[in-house]
């Protein structure tokens, strides 16, 4: 939120959080309808929409992406078989067709999943899209030199684990059959109901074989959408997007693609950004930014300005940010201990930490309060909004530490107001009241990342975060407390080193489902089970609020991203 | 370059023995400028180290949070005028987390001069070692010196300190490693400036002449250059010292300064910047300090240079000869003389 | 050898050994850097098979001293890489692929020198102009307002870290006033008069950092010459007090102010990086910092040499310059 330029770039390029391609952001609020700032508010075509960003494009790759819903400006360039409903709020988290003729179609068990593309899907350069071309794209988000996509693909396909990508590998992934020019059937080794949602991300794009080049394939990818790019210049620092004359409207409800031209310049401070926003000069007027959210000075300066405020989208993205126990460091091995720091915790000051009360909600839950979630509202240690620490004292002293307790708060060194020193201050404050004295211990990015994700060396207590990789509770919960996810030798994310079989047992069940809805509610109740076992203090879910130029209009913001969604804003 | 900055520095230089001190806090006491800039100085570091009784008289700590003084839904600004200052918080309140500013100033002093005052005399000690050392030594140690000076100054700062900061254990005390990775880094001008310096006294008479009635090297280095290099070594490090905080400022802006909840002025400084609209004290106060800081240092830096002037020492040596008179004989003489070329002086500048 | 041809040569060596320390320097130390560079590059995600496929063709498994002398092949025969559909070739000097864009280090630092060169040199008129003409001042006209607002001036830059410097003043120049636009980098060839305003406020910022060491020495130099005899001499047989300060002690001034110079313009490559990140100028010292933090070994190598080269430069013209400057003195 401040100066990402520097240092959320650094947090962005290693943070453990998967919101990054998506870019968080913003959105929504109260009155979408009447956006535009007064006179002819009806969308028209035409005209050169400005984003302003402080991270680069720097991977442009279908294969290296990691977004949530297909990324934003990627998803102008970058049709997939499915994709994010392009409404606001609650609407917005839908998974809808797009190169496909519906989300998809499962077998029995759902470990089976079969597409059918739509007719007349045409490159930039006039040739036809083929099911060949997206088995090739998946394919070739298996090899080494293209990682850092979602883990989703190689534990689901079957036989995907050992697969090294068809450079490597010429004979290609027997789980994906393409019977036909328009037929995709998908089989897994399991089953999951919420194949439709990983099918928006951009490796299921289609990449022509015959114009790939390997690792500079991002200098110019192919499009499959309304945009084609013209111009990327330093590694995704500048990129300038133009018509793709061969995209028809007629094959794509989701992208309204209404300005021409569309201007990329990343690597601003958030500040000078958010500078630029509000001052909205020259073709600046026409801009918005995909990344770059109010910090609370900026904040506190646009809420007594009522033409700025009236240009602020307000977004809720799936996210959380809560303390982590491991249960095999003493003290907090013991249960009531956990308990007791659930009940000191001073929500209402943490809250203020990171930014206040319009930028962050405080949390109760880890799912976060979202519908397509299964949210299910729960507070099982009330702390209040400033911490029981009467409560937090009675549990410390059952749990044999009288006289208090002196703990080591491990969290980050960067300035991201997630895992950052300002929010560690705001804990360690706070449980004073309760008669724990919080040491803290700062690590640089690289060093936390890799402590608290390693088996061997994950602290006791520490700030983490985690965010949805499509707005359900499945991404959201499996990779924290399935036991079978505990990975021993590598990045970890079950933090709480959790392998209850009751709990796994859920998981396979849910995932079995194929109605999202019935599987969101038992989500939400699976989440209110583990939360029991105290392994994690929710402290808040952060509000992205954003500024837009004076001549935007068409806002929309989905709580699947969270931003403003960039395909469906006009500049005339 | 080294060789470039040979002649460049002062061209003489003073002698001051142990009358030179007394004369020199004469000269130093004349001037009516550095003796405020010395006073200010003076109450800063005791600013500093008095920080907890200060504190205490106040009836705060830079520590707690007040969250009932900021306005959360409005990105944690401090209520009241000025930035929430009254007779309970003097100089107001600390946007989103309510801490009192007057606390974390006067805490963020002993951070702030603690570590560029290290840091900066850590930069002396190895830039005067080496470069004195360099301008003695034969040629071998002298190209070795100077080379390894080479590659210091051609050493970018900043990613030193991110990737040293980095490798050093957590546990390390971050305030002292900050000072030690700056002066670490950094002495490669100072040490320029000494080895040229010193090469420029060299060839003087009384070092020559000290050399020819036999002086060993580090007696000479010791009674003779050091003395001699004091001018443009002050001057430089009179600047030395705000540049230190700047950079420990930079530092946390890029991520690895100082940790929190130590305040430190440069810290300040990062978070505040963003609020210069909406908050404009927050910003003001630690630049007001640092400004303070800066001008004081830089006035004293003038004056200590001017009592150290190497134009009354070349007036002293026309005044009675060489300095190996003065010193044997007629100390009283020379400091008269020179307490006139001073006055001299004044009519000129 | 003509004095000047062995001056060079002498140079020349002494620079590549310079270079060559320093690339052994920044190996060793982010050899000892914590964070997974396998891990990062290939992604927060990566299973543990797919971390050590990427750390495998990066040669992270290779010892040290390998992983070196890879590197000073690379710098003298280049080297041929995969991209997975075909084979490129990075020519000789080639400075290794980043490990986060495999791109070559060699084509990213030719894209972003020009940006900090345009930064640093603009900059460096500006200080020299304010620097040197406020320690002009400063020495000559003791006392009278405009010099005691420039020293003030010059003073409170080195006073305020340029982050604060830079945001103030594009909040009051560019959005309160609208005098300038925002700062942006547009290349000299396509429209010189863009690039100048465009860079006009970060030259501003930059420049403000460092003016007043200049002018301290400045000041320091010449009040030091003016008391010289010869001056006095001048004075006596009524040479103008501007040719006095113009010819003669501002030339005494030259030589510290040359060589200072030099050491500035070399840091000033690295330590652009504030002013660079603030404003987005997408430059040598911000991609540097970038490189750090994700510990991309090749990228950070590859642009602190070209900052270890600059700086040696500089400092040979310095020596140069300042022969040129004062007669008396010989290249050594």
């Amino acid at each position: 939120m401040r100066h990402p330029s520097l240092t959320a770039r650094r947090v962005a390029a290693v943070s453990v959080s998967l919101v990054l391609a998506a870019g968080a952001a913003a959105c929504g609020p109260e009155d979408n309808d009447a956006k535009s700032s007064g006179g002819d508010s009806t969308p028209h075509k035409g005209g050169t929409l400005t984003v302003l960003n402080s991270n680069p494009q720097q991977d442009f790759d279908p294969a290296r992406l990691y977004t949530s819903g297909g990324g934003n400006v990627p998803s102008l360039v970058f049709r997939t078989l499915t994709t994010r409903n392009r409404e606001n709020g609650a609407a917005g988290a839908k998974v809808v067709p797009d190169l496909a003729t519906d989300t998809g179609r499962p077998s029995k068990d759902a470990t089976v999943w079969t597409y059918t593309l739509k007719k007349g899907l045409k490159y930039e350069d006039g040739t036809a899209i083929t099911s060949a071309d997206i088995k090739y794209g998946i394919e070739r988000s298996f090899a080494p030199e293209l990682s850092g996509g979602a883990p989703y693909l190689r534990d689901w396909l079957v036989g995907a684990a050992d697969y090294q990508g068809p450079y490597k590998d010429k004979k290609g992934l027997a789980a994906i059959e393409t019977p036909d020019e328009r037929t995709l059937v998908f089989h897994l080794n399991k089953p999951e109901g919420e194949f439709p949602y990983l099918a928006t991300q951009t490796q299921f794009t289609p990449v022509p074989k015959a114009k790939d080049t390997g690792t500079k394939y991002e200098e110019h990818p192919v499009s499959s959408g309304p945009y084609k790019v013209v111009t990327n210049q330093n590694d995704g620092e500048h990129l300038v997007l133009e018509r793709n004359t061969y995209w028809s409207a007629s094959t794509d409800a989701e992208r309204k693609a209404y300005p021409d031209r569309i201007d990329v310049k990343s690597g601003l401070d958030s500040s000078v950004i958010n500078q630029r926003l509000s001052s909205s000069q020259g073709a600046d007027a026409a801009a918005v930014t995909t990344d770059t959210n109010l910090g609370p000075a900026e904040l506190a300066k646009v809420t007594g300005d009522k033409e700025l405020a009236s240009r602020v989208g307000t977004g809720h993205f799936g996210y959380t940010n809560y303390i982590a126990f491991n249960p095999t460091v003493k003290p907090f091995d013991n249960v009531k201990v956990r308990q007791a720091i659930s009940y000191a915790v001073d929500r209402s000051s943490v809250v203020n930490a990171a930014g206040g009360s319009a930028l962050a909600e405080s949390a109760t839950t880890y799912l976060p309060n979202q519908k397509s979630f299964g949210y299910e509202p729960y507070d099982l240690f009330p702390a209040g909004a400033t911490g029981n620490a009467a409560k937090a004292k009675e549990l410390l002293k059952q749990a044999g530490h009288p006289n208090g307790l002196t703990v080591t708060l491990t969290h980050s060194n960067s300035k991201d107001f997630e895992t950052s020193p300002e929010i560690a201050t705001a804990v360690q404050d706070a449980l004073k009241k309760a008669g724990i004295t919080v040491k803290l211990q700062g690590l640089e990015e690289n060093d936390y990342s890799d402590t608290i994700h390693s088996v061997k060396t994950e602290p006791g207590f520490f700030l983490a975060h985690w965010g949805a990789d499509w707005p359900s509770g499945g991404p959201f919960l499996a990779p924290i407390f399935d036991g079978r996810q505990i990975v021993k030798d590598g990045a970890n994310f079950n933090t709480g080193l959790l392998n209850d079989k009751s709990v796994n047992d859920e998981i396979d069940a849910i995932n079995k489902l194929t109605d999202l809805d019935a599987a969101a509610k038992r989500w939400g109740a699976l989440d209110k089970k583990i939360g029991e076992q105290a392994l994690t203090v929710p402290l808040f879910h952060p509000v992205y609020k954003r500024l837009y130029g004076k001549d935007i209009k068409d806002v929309v913001i989905s709580d699947w991203t969270g931003v403003l969604d960039i395909s469906q804003v006009a500049v005339k | 370059m080294s060789e470039a900055l040979v002649a460049t520095e002062v061209p003489e230089a003073s002698v001051p023995g142990a009358s030179g001190a007394r004369q020199f806090w004469r000269r130093l006491r004349a001037q009516r400028a550095a003796m405020v800039a010395a006073v200010v100085v003076a109450l800063l570091v005791l600013v500093a180290l008095a920080a907890p009784l200060l504190t205490a008289l106040e009836g705060q700590d830079p520590t707690t949070y007040h969250p009932s003084l900021i306005d959360s839904a409005r990105g944690g600004v401090p209520i009241g005028s000025f930035g929430g200052v009254g007779g309970e918080h003097w100089l107001g309140v600390e946007p989103q987390t309510g801490r009192d500013l007057f606390a974390r100033l006067v805490y963020g002093a002993r951070v702030s001069l603690g570590v560029a005052l290290a840091a900066t005399a850590v930069q002396v000690f190895l830039g005067v070692v080496v470069g004195v050392a360099a301008a003695l030594g034969n040629r071998w140690v002298d190209q070795l010196l100077s080379r390894i000076t080479d590659i210091i100054v051609a050493m970018p700062l900043m990613i030193m300190a991110l990737a040293l900061l980095a490798v050093v254990p957590s546990s390390f005390p971050r305030p002292v490693l900050v000072a030690l990775i700056i002066g670490f880094v950094a002495w490669g001008t100072i040490g320029k400036i000494a080895r040229a310096q010193t090469l420029t006294l060299k060839e003087l008479d009384y070092v020559a002449a000290a050399r020819l009635s036999g002086w060993g090297t580090l007696r000479i280095a010791r009674r003779e250059l050091l003395p001699g290099l004091a001018a443009p070594v002050i001057t430089y490090a009179a600047l030395m010292v705000p540049a230190n905080i700047s950079i420990e400022a930079s530092l946390s802006f890029l991520g690895v300064g100082v940790k929190p909840p130590t305040p430190s002025w440069g810290q300040m400084l990062t978070s505040a910047d963003v609020w210069y609209q909406a908050a404009p004290q927050y910003l003001l106060l630690p630049a007001a300090a640092l400004f303070v800081t800066v001008l004081a240092l830089t006035v004293l830096g003038d004056g200590v240079r001017t009592a150290l002037d190497p134009r009354a020492a070349s007036r002293l040596r026309i005044g009675t000869g060489r300095r190996q008179e003065s010193k044997a004989g007629k100390p009283e003489a020379a400091k008269t003389e020179a307490g006139r070329s001073e006055a001299a002086e004044e009519g000129i500048a | 050898m003509s004095g000047f041809t062995a001056f060079a040569l002498r140079r020349a060596v002494s620079a590549v050994l310079t270079l060559l320390a320093l690339s052994v320097i920044i190996y060793v130390v982010f050899y000892a850097t914590p964070g997974n560079v396998a891990q990062i590059t290939c992604g927060p995600r990566c299973s543990p098979e797919q971390v050590h496929q990427v750390a495998q063709q990066l040669r992270l498994d290779d010892p040290l001293y390998l992983r070196y002398w890879h590197f000073l092949q690379g710098i003298v025969a280049g080297h041929d890489y995969s991209t997975g559909t075909s084979v490129e070739h990075c020519p000789a000097p080639c400075l290794g692929l980043s490990y986060q864009s495999d791109q070559q280090v060699t084509r990213i630092i030719l894209n972003k020198l020009p940006v900090s060169l345009s930064l640093v040199v603009g900059a460096m008129v500006l200080w020299l102009l304010l620097g040197v003409g406020t320690g002009v001042l400063s020495a000559w006209r003791r006392g009278r307002f405009t010099e005691r607002a420039l020293t003030g001036i010059t003073l409170a830059g080195v006073a305020t870290p340029v982050f604060v410097i830079g945001l103030v003043l594009m909040i009051v120049v560019c959005g309160q006033l609208e005098l300038l636009p925002f700062p942006e980098y547009v290349s000299f060839s396509d429209d010189p008069e863009q690039w100048m305003w465009g860079l006009l406020l970060p030259w501003v910022t930059l420049a403000l950092g460092e003016a007043a060491y200049f002018a301290r020495l400045t000041r320091a130099s010449m009040l030091e010459t003016l008391a010289e005899d010869h001056i006095r001499t001048f004075r006596a047989y009524g040479v103008g007090e501007r040719s006095i300060v113009g010819r003669h002690a501002l030339r005494g001034a030259l030589a510290p102010i040359i060589a200072l110079n030099a050491n500035d313009f070399g840091s000033a490559m690295g330590g652009a990086v504030l002013v660079e990140s603030l404003f987005g100028l997408p430059g040598i010292g911000q991609e540097l910092v970038h490189a750090v933090t994700v510990v991309d070994l090749p990228v950070v190598v590859g642009m602190v040499l070209v900052i270890g080269f600059f700086v040696v430069l500089a400092n040979a013209v310095a020596d140069v310059l300042y022969a040129v400057a004062d007669r008396r003195v010989v290249l050594a």
